[in-house]
């Protein structure tokens, strides 16, 4: 039977039509082998777009469909469903992208355009008379889920999805869920104390039925597909029998060890063996094998030695102490920890930012102890921080007069991040108000670029820390000088007085940038899910499918996206667990049926696809007298690595068979 | 060891003697001094940098080929020349494309530019390549009891991606302290250290402007320091800070004077070269620390 | 249309001249757009101190605008020391200094430069060095040194070369300083 093909182009509003005649496109397709008619319309996504289609499929004018618009990644099933509605297979369907490869990179040549978008479409017609009717398949989705990172983000995306019922696994590479947010004082907007709206999240994820916390622990591998991944996780090693540990912190206590501490920003010492800080969930002591000092010769491993004339084994200090038996250094060195494999039917990935050092920013002396992030600020003005929420400078334990804060720190900055932090701005304006409403005799100067208080009641605090008589210029900071007495002096151009300004201050706080916490890119591969060039994880689209990923069932929030605020990073996470629930709840998935098949006569059983395929979805089976190649249609994703190398030509992959690209790439080349 | 010397208009022209102090410290030192015969202008920023690229850099090149002849690297004592110079090597290392253009006009004159000799400065050469335990141990005299201020130069420092020799950190510089202990000084820290002294193409268009820079660096350095002795690391740097407190003193805007040296002229003091030569036309009263550094 | 209007000096952005920018761009200001006028040039410029009209940040905001005359009418541009302090710190990567560099160049392209500049570029085609004092041959022998430096002082065909380079130059086709066998410059500081 001859096919009767489709043709429909779409204008995309001015897109398209902008760059490429339309009606000569047009013209030409509907003179091309096969096509029976070709039209055009100003959207054809739209109803009525869809309507042309839908009414040439059941006049029984076409039953080949393609469609000359824009991107198969997000409009692909929209046009399927307007086939399937209209009771054509869905897969008789093909698309030519004419706007994102041709109208847009060939927005100034419109002869070159059009002649691109006219071979564009004769290559997807070529392809369409060897199209096959395909039938989807479905399977069943395991009903749990994983949640990458126990952050504020990671912590609303397990709780959604467990108060669902879902079993969540909550995966977070530190001692203690918490993340960032966990540093901070108090939050904007409305000045909410962190603690006291983080703490009780952190109990509640801790004590949720449905939430296995794994803590301390690192996703190693990520296997199958949508609804079916099969995931490891490494338990890092704690050196610590946590279901004896207490938390009681005596052993810590003990530890003669000092190793400058993460949770304080490095402005205080923890031990080698610590929790990470008080309210931590779980509250568990883990030892940091790097900074310890193996205290009486008790490498972790060997036996105690045993005191000539008492007879007692001498213990580290840390084993002393411990009245439960948590902390016993006899135990068995294995520095790889444990390896768990749990199933998931879908992953949130929210593993959240990490703060620039300022080490970068010589111009700005970070030598000096009183030249500080503003991370390390949220430290200091905590209560749980070093200071026990004492405004101190670092140098002396003074209390500083003159405050000043230098904004766009490593953002907007091509030499680091091009990107704006967007945070920084209202942190700023947030730490600049709590400290004068505390001390309202303090200077404080706030250096910006622009202020950026974009945002619901973000705005008030610009206003209110005018009120409040702290004072904004515009204009980065060119130089920070030291003093002596520990002071600094601060240079500046002050845009509106038209001026070189200075300042001295006892406390310069630098708004260093967000970036991309450490090891994303490679969490990113083990997922399949890439980072966009600033480093955060790529969404499927940035208006339509924000949480989504270009892995099906993989899906992300918070920081990990990009820079972002708490209201925004919680807003994420629920939207990200109801997205992730969606399949859970439909308990099977459509797995599209462009997958491989072995003609399984004809087969040599050579096994080359079987060391080829990424997914280990072939196996030689026994058949008869010999062995041959068999997919697991489950397992396939429909690369189609396997049916390019098979040296007798006998994979098929549907929906790109040898014929279809043949002919392909035979109308593109002429 | 050998280095082709690069000496620069203001150093032949003007301060001379700089340029015997470096002649007599470099041999004293065990290296030996080509004259790069031929040698032109680097050319200084206000002339050819400022009519067209490729020019700029072709009589740059030009210099630069002089060296590549012999297979040496240039050593300038010259804080214009060095900025000039590296940032031409540096415009056509990034860019091959003007490098090309550049080696066009160079065939007219039957030279060929290749980027194998490195441009660099007299204290940072005698730095990495001596060592200021070298030096110290080769010394006749020294700086012994001298309280003295550093004034490095922009042209050492920035852009700093342009330089052979680095500063770790650029904005916090290091390197001249360092050679100034070497010969037994202490250096004071003032806060304006890497201030521009307002020499060059300021004082060229604005004497008045350029001044009132200048004195509030040197005040900076009279307050926090009160130094005997100011030392310079530029050629540039030397002729403000050695003319422009006498204009200073003429306006009533300053009442004192503090003796100043390039580096290179109080190495050579120390090595024992004859000050006649080496610091001769200083006018600032240099005699006195002289005096305090020779045995009487 | 002038640029600069009546006596209050207000600015007249109509009258902005937008084929500056691409001007600007293409004689060594390649990274001119990407600046986002932060200032942060201006707080470490020696000009900003000096109290100049014009410098690094003013000079780019001004050619963004097209205000040719501005710039030209001030001689600003020709005081900048060339200490790159702005370059080190520039968090675009902008190169402000060579936007004053490019600057300069379009100054010269329409003679609007100070004489100084004038009499450094002669002195460079007269002697081989923009720099050249009278007396400097005393002021050398005073210190125990050859009249001359070994430099093109001392060798006629380096001078020669120099000359050549020069012919080759823009310099040539502006005409902003006699060639050939012109009257030799007896002093130039620049």
């Amino acid at each position: 039977m001859v096919p009767k093909i489709g043709v429909y182009i779409c204008h995309c509003g001015e897109n398209i039509a902008g760059a490429v005649n339309i009606e000569e496109v047009r013209a030409y397709a509907e003179k091309l082998p096969g096509v029976v008619v070709a039209r055009n319309y100003l959207f054809m996504c739209s109803d009525p777009g869809q309507e042309l289609i839908r009414q040439d499929i059941k006049d029984g004018l076409v039953d080949r469909v393609v469609v000359a618009a824009c991107t198969p990644r997000t409009h692909e099933p929209i046009f399927r469903k307007a086939l399937e509605s209209a009771g054509l297979n869905k897969y008789l369907l093909e698309m030519a992208n004419i706007r994102d490869q041709d109208s847009w990179p060939h927005w100034h040549d419109k002869e070159g355009a059009t002649a691109k978008a006219k071979r564009l479409i004769a290559s997807a017609v070529a392809k369409a008379a060897y199209l096959e009717p395909l039938e989807d398949r479905y399977v069943e989705v395991t009903p749990a889920s994983l949640v990458i990172g126990g952050g504020v983000a990671g912590m609303f995306a397990a709780l959604d999805l467990a108060n669902m019922g879902y079993k969540v696994y909550l995966v977070e590479k530190n001692p203690s869920i918490g993340g960032n947010m966990a540093k901070l004082d108090k939050t904007f907007p409305t000045n909410d104390c962190s603690a006291c709206i983080l703490t009780p999240i952190m109990v509640q994820v801790g004590t949720h039925p449905n939430i296995e916390l794994l803590t301390y622990s690192e996703v190693e591998s990520v296997e199958g597909t949508f609804g079916n991944f099969k995931v490891k996780v490494r338990k890092k090693q704690t050196y610590i029998d946590w279901d004896k540990c207490t938390g009681c912190g005596d052993c810590v206590n003990a530890c003669p060890a000092k190793v400058p501490n993460e949770f304080n920003e490095g402005m205080d010492y923890r031990k080698a063996i610590y929790i990470e800080f008080p309210q931590a969930v779980p509250k568990r002591a883990v030892v940091d094998i790097a900074h310890c000092l193996n205290c009486a010769k008790r490498t972790i491993g060997t036996k105690p030695r045993v005191h000539s004339k008492t007879g007692e084994p001498i213990l580290a200090p840390c084993e002393k102490a411990c009245k439960t038996g948590a902390c016993d250094r006899s135990r068995e060195y294995n520095p790889e920890g444990e390896i768990l494999e749990i199933n998931v039917g879908t992953i949130i990935v929210a593993t959240g930012y990490r703060v620039m050092d300022k080490a970068p920013f010589k111009e700005y002396s970070p030598q000096s102890p009183n030249v500080i992030t503003a991370m390390q600020l949220e430290r200091i003005l905590s209560a749980t921080g070093p200071t026990g929420g004492q405004l101190k400078r670092p140098s002396d334990g003074e209390k500083p007069q003159t405050i000043a804060f230098i904004s766009c720190v490593g953002s907007r900055d091509k030499r680091f991040h091009t990107y704006c932090s967007k945070v920084c701005c209202m942190y700023m304006l947030k730490e600049a108000r709590l400290i004068k409403e505390k001390y309202p005799h303090l200077n404080i100067y706030i250096f910006f670029i622009d202020v950026r208080t974009g945002g619901k009641d973000f705005e008030e605090y610009y206003n209110y820390c005018r009120d409040l008589g702290v004072k904004v210029l515009r204009g980065r900071v060119g130089a920070v000088d030291e003093l002596p007495g520990d002071r600094l002096r601060v240079r500046a151009y002050d845009v509106d007085l038209g001026a070189p300004v200075e300042l001295e201050a006892d406390l310069v706080v630098l708004a260093t940038a967000i970036e991309p916490a450490p090891g994303l890119e490679e969490l990113g591969r083990k997922l399949g899910i890439t980072c966009g060039n600033e480093g955060f994880f790529k969404e499927l689209h940035t208006k339509l499918y924000p949480v989504e990923t270009s892995v099906k069932g993989i899906y992300i929030a918070g920081c990990a996206q990009g820079p972002k605020d708490i209201p925004e990073s919680v807003s994420q996470a629920r939207a990200a667990s109801s997205a992730a629930a969606v399949p859970l709840t439909a308990g099977k998935v459509v797995v599209e049926p462009l997958i491989s098949e072995v003609n399984q006569r004809k087969c040599t059983g050579c096994g080359t696809c079987v060391q080829l395929c990424p997914y280990s979805a072939i196996n030689l089976v026994e058949d008869k007298d010999r062995r041959r190649a068999k997919i697991d249609e489950a397992l396939c994703a429909g690369c189609g690595a396997c049916a390019a190398a098979c040296p007798s030509g006998v994979i098929t992959l549907h929906g790109f068979t040898n014929a279809q690209i043949h002919a392909q790439i035979k109308a593109l080349a002429c | 060891m050998k280095v082709g010397f690069f000496i620069g208009c203001n150093t032949s022209f003007n301060r001379p003697d700089l340029e015997q102090a470096v002649r007599h410290a470099f041999p004293a030192l065990g290296i030996e001094l080509d004259d790069l015969e031929g040698q032109s202008c680097c050319p200084t920023w206000g002339t050819l940098p400022s009519v067209d690229v490729v020019g700029w850099c072709a009589v740059s090149a030009r210099n630069h080929t002089i060296a590549e002849q012999k297979g040496l690297d240039i050593v300038t004592v010259c804080g214009s020349c060095y900025g000039s110079l590296s940032e031409a090597k540096y415009k056509m290392e990034v860019d091959p494309e003007l490098k090309a253009k550049v080696n066009e006009v160079l065939q007219t004159i039957g030279r060929e530019y290749k980027g194998t000799s490195n441009v660099r400065l007299t204290y940072y050469y005698l730095y990495h390549e001596i060592g200021p335990e070298k030096i110290r141990a080769s010394l006749k005299y020294t700086l012994g009891g001298l309280k003295v201020a550093l004034q490095p130069g922009c042209h050492t420092l920035w852009p700093s991606k342009v330089y052979y020799d680095k500063e770790e950190d650029p904005f916090h510089p290091r390197v001249l302290k360092e050679m100034v202990e070497a010969l037994g000084a202490t250096v004071g820290h003032y806060t304006r250290l890497i201030d521009c002294c307002g020499m060059g193409a300021m004082r060229s268009t604005d004497m008045e402007k350029s001044l009132n820079l200048f004195r509030r660096k040197i005040l900076s350095i009279k307050e926090e320091v009160d130094p005997d002795l100011i030392i310079t690391g530029c050629s540039s740097c030397l002729i403000q800070f050695d003319t422009a407190q006498e204009m200073l003193r003429r306006e009533k805007k300053i009442n004192f004077e503090i003796p100043v040296l390039h580096f290179m002229q109080a190495l050579a003091i120390c090595l024992g070269a004859d000050p006649e030569k080496v610091a001769g036309l200083a006018r600032t009263n240099v005699k006195s620390v002289i005096g305090k550094i020779l045995p009487s | 249309m002038s640029q600069v209007q009546g006596g209050i000096g207000i600015i007249n952005l109509s009258a902005g001249d937008p084929s500056l920018v691409n001007e600007i761009k293409e004689l060594g200001g390649e990274e001119l757009l990407e600046c986002i006028q932060c200032a942060k040039c201006a707080a470490a410029c020696p000009m900003v101190l000096a109290g100049f009209p014009f410098f690094n940040k003013r000079v780019i905001q001004a050619i963004l605008l097209g205000l040719r005359d501005a710039l030209l009418d001030d001689s600003s541009i020709w005081a900048c020391q060339s200490c790159n302090r702005c370059t080190e710190v520039c968090p675009r990567e902008v190169n402000p200094f060579e936007i004053i560099q490019a600057m300069r160049r379009v100054a010269i392209r329409e003679f609007a430069l100070p004489t100084l500049a004038i009499e450094g570029l002669k002195s460079l085609y007269d002697t081989g060095h923009a720099v050249y004092l009278a007396g400097a041959g005393n002021t050398r022998a005073k210190v125990g040194l050859p009249e001359k430096p070994p430099s093109t002082l001392s060798y006629p065909e380096a001078l020669k070369e120099v000359r050549t380079i020069l012919e080759n130059t823009e310099l040539a086709e502006l005409g902003v300083i006699p060639m050939g066998e012109s009257g030799v410059t007896d002093s130039c500081e620049v």
